[in-house]
């Protein structure tokens, strides 16, 4: 490409083609959003809003992909930067939604695998991978992207889920408040609580934020213990609210629907971790989140590059806290039960295992290690029951717990030793020499 | 107000719960001790120890009340057997894990705390075992009011085992190595000093420590239980107000931390005790993070 050395600035880059305003980008999708409200409105629907929905973001979409495609310039610097900007990229996360989008139809038939392999009660798992990854992801925004080792993690769950319970129970609001008051109160309270982090660094910072845990633990068996007694919490089943009752597939009765099921539960929960996710790893690639890197990698060095540490530090606890408590109170509501026990300190280690075997940078390492850490008890308790050999093993049967326990710890032990980058460094390595075996030059081939 | 009940100046009282505040102390330094040695001289934090402790007294339930060992012989044994326990650790896991980040390792030894759980609830089952008796179990009269022998023994014996490790580790050749390796490992390499040998008797020294010390706990409670791994944590705010890189500031941190957590468990109610332990290692940590007898390292950008 010894042609494009010339001082040509390629067309994304130069600032005499002006771009179109963002508002003014927005302005279809905006359309295409409010167009069955408006087709309800004017009581012309013969097709039923949601189709035309579907087909006008469909073609937006065809469009718009079509049309950066056709502008796009191999040489622009800002491609690095974008999301999905390699087509393996695409390609994979294409089959990823699919997946999703067909597992909760797959696992809901009454299909029956042989050898009794559980079907039915994978839906109780995925969604708490789901649920989890949110909060792993969160976790590791802190931990991982900003090398603030805090371990007030499940002091942030109890905000969320304390927010949750007050507004949903005892104000009697819709649950769709609880999330974003949620959101709210753990962003403040953390900005908080990191406070310390301004002069205390690794494993100091780390005991402090226990103190945090322990500060918060007995705010919330004092709460608990004031508003609802010692038998702890039971939380409702969030309903829709009724202006989205247009979307497919949703059949209120009685003019309500109701979030109860785990099919339900399966969509809730995939949206918000979706856009929790997107979120984190939209913030890691703008400049607050290449600070929070620089402030990781050495926070002293990170303020001779003119980044505000200060700054950098709370607006990373406060990110990930909210995000925190948002998955604290969706996990409360999806449990249905809290009690004064629900949370201790070996919560906050589990989010840590989940992280580093996942992988310690890069969100998936957190989807990564939520599945190890509830896919695999599954698995072992379908092969402690259902194998041959392995099931005539008393021992086993015996001590079902303790042994998958034993397990989980030497796994865990296993994989830190051999591999550090965790679960998602195995899959970067073998999808790296799967791409180089299949696009490999031929031997003698004009390079 | 419940913050001034009538025991609240009562002498007797706050000498009975100052005394067992100082037992459970002696504990909590041995724990701490642990902790300090292991982070100053590997860079690790294990957070294993409270499991340690508990496999210790588990060993205790399984000389002395199944096999009615003698006492000496018994403690004697299950030092021993930690310490190698500690030399597996350090060539088995981590020896392989050197050069990785700090958060890995921390999580390694989660998973060590995690296996020792689950093996030790397969051989003794989760139910609590009653406390060791292998001491004396009487009381004895000081000013009006009884003192367990118990807390007197352990806080002796205690006392007496950090004292020959701190001798052993300030006056002999090899604590002098394990010292130097502690500071500096590159110089103490250069100099000739073996790093690994001194980082594998520093793990065996700090689990045997911890075994030792698990087998005071489990005379020391009310009942041997799994959950007594938890007192690992609660040793934290020990550690970080003695200071993280002093030994002999770990021992008193571990003192007041015991005598503050039994008198304010006394007085205000048992659920007021890990708040405000670890409310004052947040104070201590925000006003001088090097705790009160750590030193401060410069640092080079």
């Amino acid at each position: 490409m010894s042609d494009t050395t010339t001082s040509e600035v390629p067309a994304s880059l130069d600032p005499s083609i002006r771009r179109t305003a963002p508002a003014v980008r927005a302005l279809p999708f905006l359309v295409a959003l409010a167009s069955p409200l408006i087709l309800d409105n004017i009581g012309w629907n013969p097709f039923g809003g949601w189709k035309i929905l579907v087909g006008f973001i469909i073609l937006v979409c065809v469009g718009r992909f079509a049309w950066v495609t056709a502008e796009r310039d191999p040489n622009d610097p800002r491609l690095a930067l974008k999301l999905w900007h390699r087509p393996d990229q695409r390609a994979l996360s294409a089959m990823t939604c699919l997946v999703l989008v067909a597992l909760p139809f797959v696992l809901g038939t009454d299909f029956d695998p042989p050898m009794d392999f559980p079907w039915n009660s994978w839906f109780r798992i995925i969604n708490y991978i789901i649920l989890f990854a949110l909060g792993a992801g969160a976790f590791n925004l802190l931990a991982g992207y900003t090398g603030q080792l805090s371990m007030a993690h499940a002091a942030f769950l109890m905000i969320g889920t304390m927010v949750g319970a007050h507004v949903g129970l005892i104000w009697e609001q819709s649950f769709w408040l609880c999330l974003p008051v949620a959101a709210l109160a753990g962003a403040a309270l953390g900005a908080l609580f990191g406070i310390p982090a301004l002069r205390l660094r690794g494993l100091y910072l780390m005991l402090a934020t226990i103190g945090v845990h322990f500060i918060v633990l007995l705010g919330w068996k004092e709460y608990l213990v004031h508003y609802f007694g010692f038998a702890g919490v039971r939380f409702t089943a969030p309903s829709l609210p009724s202006w989205l009752h247009w979307i497919p597939g949703i059949n209120p009765e009685d003019g309500e629907f109701l979030i109860n099921s785990q099919f339900r539960w399966f969509w809730l929960n995939l949206t918000i971790t979706t856009l929790g996710l997107l979120f984190i790893v939209n913030v890691v690639r703008s400049r607050e989140g290449r600070a929070f890197a620089a402030v990781r990698d050495r926070d002293i060095s990170a303020t001779l590059l003119g980044i505000n540490v200060a700054r950098s530090k709370l607006v990373s606890f406060a990110l990930s806290s909210a995000m925190v408590s948002v998955s604290g109170c969706l996990l409360s509501y999806y449990n249905r039960a809290r009690s004064e026990d629900s949370f201790n300190l070996e919560q906050v280690l589990d989010y840590g295992i989940i992280i580093v075997v996942g992988g310690f940078m890069g969100i998936q390492g957190a989807i990564f290690g939520s599945i190890f850490f509830f896919a695999l008890p599954m698995y072992f308790e379908w092969m402690r029951e259902e194998l041959p050999f392995i099931s005539d093993i008393d021992f086993f049967s015996r001590y079902a717990g303790e042994v998958d326990l034993a397990i989980r710890g030497i796994l865990v032990v296993v994989v830190l030793v051999w591999r550090p980058d965790g679960l998602a460094g195995l899959w970067q390595s073998g999808k790296k020499r799967l791409l180089l075996r299949f696009s490999e030059p031929k031997a003698g081939a004009v390079q | 107000m419940e913050l001034f009940a009538s025991t609240f100046f009562d002498l007797g009282v706050n000498l009975q719960l100052i005394v067992s505040g100082l037992a459970l102390g002696a504990i909590y330094s041995v724990v701490a001790l642990g902790f300090v040695l292991v982070e100053k001289s590997t860079a690790v934090l294990n957070l294993a120890v409270g499991e340690f402790l508990m496999l210790g007294s588990y060993f205790g339930v399984a000389f002395f009340m199944e096999r009615q060992t003698n006492f000496f012989i018994g403690t004697l044994v299950i030092t021993l057997v930690m310490a190698l326990f500690g030399l597996f650790i350090h060539y088995g896991i981590m020896r392989p894990m050197v050069g990785q980040g700090f958060f890995a390792i921390v999580l390694a030894t989660i998973g060590i705390a995690t296996v020792i759980r689950a093996v030790v609830q397969m051989k003794f089952g989760p139910l609590e075992k009653g406390n060791l008796t292998a001491l004396p179990t009487g009381t004895i009269e000081v000013a009006g009011t009884s003192i367990r022998w118990v807390d007197i023994i352990v806080l002796l014996v205690v006392a007496a085992s950090v004292g020959a490790f701190l001798a052993f580790y300030s006056l002999t050749r090899t604590g002098l190595h394990m010292r130097a390796v502690a500071s500096d490992i590159e110089a103490a390499a250069g100099v000739g000093i073996d790093p690994d040998r001194a980082y594998a008797l520093t793990w065996a020294m700090a689990i045997g420590i911890a075994g030792l010390g698990g087998v005071m706990l489990g005379h020391f409670t009310p009942s041997v239980n799994p959950a007594l791994a938890a007192i690992g944590l609660r040793a934290f705010p020990a550690a970080a107000i003695g200071g993280f890189t002093s030994v002999g500031g770990s021992i008193i941190g571990g003192l007041i931390v015991g005598v503050i957590e039994q008198l304010v468990g006394g007085h205000l109610g048992t659920k007021w005790r890990e708040p405000v332990a670890f409310g004052i290692l947040f104070l201590v940590l925000i006003f001088k993070p090097t705790g009160l007898f750590g030193q401060k390292d410069l640092e080079r950008v």
